[in-house]
């Protein structure tokens, strides 16, 4: 029901977006290797056999010695990836003759995000230097062993959300009681001043352009995401038109660039419960180099919290007050918040979740790409708060 | 609004033949034979949804006009007595009804569709073009249709958990012009 068929996109319309919408080059590539694959086959189930018998030609490739791999099972968790939880019986360098516990991270034929796993592989080297993440072992950048794009995490222990916790899919609206958000607040706070003041020039990240001051980072960044919405969407929301606009129109100027998480909420990290620590921080592919405003504003967004027992407070991330978290993260950064720049953000962060909520849960389900297409039709549902939300804000700044 | 039963019914299909049905237990026929089931009628709902509007629709038209014809019928000697009558006014409002159900779900569907791509496009041009009191007054305007259209559609989808404050919003029948029923 559109003039462009988005099912079976052109390769003339496909150059027609990438002129129109530069971002980085890796970004590119992504983007435009999802749309010359859509009008392809749909996501067959893949068995846990044809995973290891992927994993283990790739192993074959990585590793000298002997090697087996164990007990392999599905995880749940997350709406975009396939995963696999195994055990590799091998010589670890430095650590001899170990059975070290890891997961197997698969894209479907095509994802609620499309992006990098060699993006998340560099990204995930890097930050393991400041904070805890899992380790990564290997990657499948092309598909060339898996039958998607992949990469080898090692197992982290923890959970998302405490024994008994109440959240809907995806963690959003995790609640995890009094008890746990002091001490987990505490840490959360802390490891994003962590990441947004670490020196990040140092590290491989090769496959993220970095933007020069000023505002060409969230130029890019707009471009990727107003690129999304016009690959993926259905129905036009003229509100999002009205949003991408103001955005273009004010788009902040920068004078440091940070690595941003892009995903930095309750549900994307694990903790242990026994000793209330943040054991790692997950789910990096939306990772890029901005303003470290965007991952604040992100994470103090209305609909990603929850109020507090009595009703009164909304606790941002279900962690703690939005107030109380911006005072923590200026005193553990020593960076300075200006309001005037969350509230942009907030609305960047709002127009961007209903790129995503809306228009690319919709186009893999409409094409049968996904391992778990019911849960992004249930995640569409989040779409319509982020919508009021979004207008709200443009109300106030209009 | 995305979340409709078209792309739902799909996904549940997918998810009952690519997850459900192969991890329920062979042995368990009942249960087999359900799932099964339920794969075949969420097939046949989601093949009859797009004519379920106009199979109703016909079929009132043909009841509207069988049921002239038997009071024609029946002019000639008065034989049905009150039940002619009330078939009378019935088939009357029959033809209201038919006379102001005449475009198809579809139309609605692809008319909306094209309208809100076409404002959509529009504001584009006018942002280009507008002063900015013409543009302020065009802000207004879709802000205003916004938050319409966005309290409808949190209504619709209340029921699935992602408002912070549910209780807030109103129930979607409260939203919608009211309807003979």
């Amino acid at each position: 029901m559109t003039a462009v068929d988005k099912n079976r996109p052109s390769p003339e319309w496909i150059e027609s977006l990438r002129r129109r919408y530069p971002c980085e080059k890796e970004m590119d590539r992504v983007f435009t290797r999802k749309l010359q694959r859509r009008a392809g086959p749909g996501y067959s189930p893949v068995s846990l056999q044809t995973l290891c018998d992927s994993l283990q030609t790739l192993l074959k490739t990585q590793l000298d010695s002997t090697f087996e791999i164990r007990e392999p099972r599905w995880l749940t968790g997350g709406a975009s990836k396939i995963q696999m939880a195994f055990k590799l019986d091998w010589n670890q360098p430095g650590g001899g003759r170990s059975l070290t516990p890891m997961v197997v991270r698969m894209e479907p034929a095509e994802s609620i995000v499309e992006t990098s796993r060699l993006r998340e592989y560099q990204i995930i080297k890097g930050v393991s230097e400041i904070l805890p993440v899992p380790p990564v072992f290997w990657i499948d950048e092309d598909g060339k062993y898996f039958p998607y794009p992949a990469i080898v995490y090692g197992f982290a222990e923890g959970v998302t959300k405490p024994s008994g916790g109440v959240a809907n899919v995806s963690g959003i609206g995790l609640n995890f009681g009094p008890a746990l958000r002091k001490p987990l607040g505490k840490q959360y706070v802390e490891h994003l001043a962590k990441l947004h003041t670490w020196d990040w020039s140092r590290a491989d990240l090769s496959s993220l352009d970095v933007p020069a001051l000023g505002t060409q980072a969230i130029e890019w960044h707009l471009n990727w995401w107003e690129r999304v919405w016009e690959e993926d969407s259905n129905i036009d929301i003229p509100l999002l038109r009205l949003a991408a606009l103001w955005l273009r129109d004010n788009m902040p100027s920068i004078n440091r660039i940070s690595l941003i998480h892009g995903d930095y909420r309750a549900g994307n990290f694990l903790f242990t419960e026994h000793d209330q620590r943040i054991s790692a921080w997950l789910d990096w592919e939306l990772g890029y180099l901005g303003d470290f405003h965007s991952d604040v504003a992100y994470t103090t967004l209305p609909y990603l919290s929850h109020y507090s027992e009595d009703g009164s407070t909304l606790l941002a991330s279900g962690l703690m007050p939005v107030e109380e978290l911006y005072e923590a993260y200026e005193k553990a950064s020593g960076l300075t918040i200006n309001q005037k720049t969350i509230d942009y953000y907030h609305i960047f962060q709002a127009y961007r979740s209903g790129v995503i909520i809306i228009a690319s849960s919709y186009r893999p389900v409409r094409n049968g790409k996904t391992h778990q297409d019911i849960l992004l039709t249930w995640i569409m549902g989040a779409g319509y708060a982020s919508m009021g939300y979004l207008r709200d804000k443009l109300e106030e700044v209009a | 609004m995305e979340v409709r039963p078209e792309i739902q019914i799909r996904a549940m299909i997918k998810a009952m033949v690519d997850v459900v049905l192969p991890a329920v237990d062979p042995e368990q026929k009942m249960a087999q034979e359900q799932a099964r089931l339920v794969i075949g009628t969420l097939g046949l709902i989601a093949s009859r949804l797009p004519v379920a509007y106009r199979f109703d629709r016909d079929q009132l038209d043909r009841y509207v006009s069988l049921s002239r014809e038997l009071v024609a019928l029946d002019k000639a000697d008065e034989g049905g007595g009150q039940a002619i009558s009330k078939l009378e006014s019935l088939a009357e409002r029959g033809t209201d009804v038919l006379s102001r159900a005449r475009a198809e779900p579809s139309e609605l569907e692809s008319t909306v569709f094209e309208l809100r791509a076409e404002v959509s496009s529009l504001l584009q041009s006018l942002h280009k073009s507008s002063s900015p009191e013409k543009w302020n007054k065009v802000n207004r305007l879709i802000l205003d249709a916004s938050k319409m259209e966005i309290d409808r559609e949190r209504a619709l989808v209340v029921a699935m958990g992602f408002e912070p404050k549910p209780g807030s919003i109103p129930p979607i029948e409260s939203l919608l012009p009211q309807v003979n029923a």
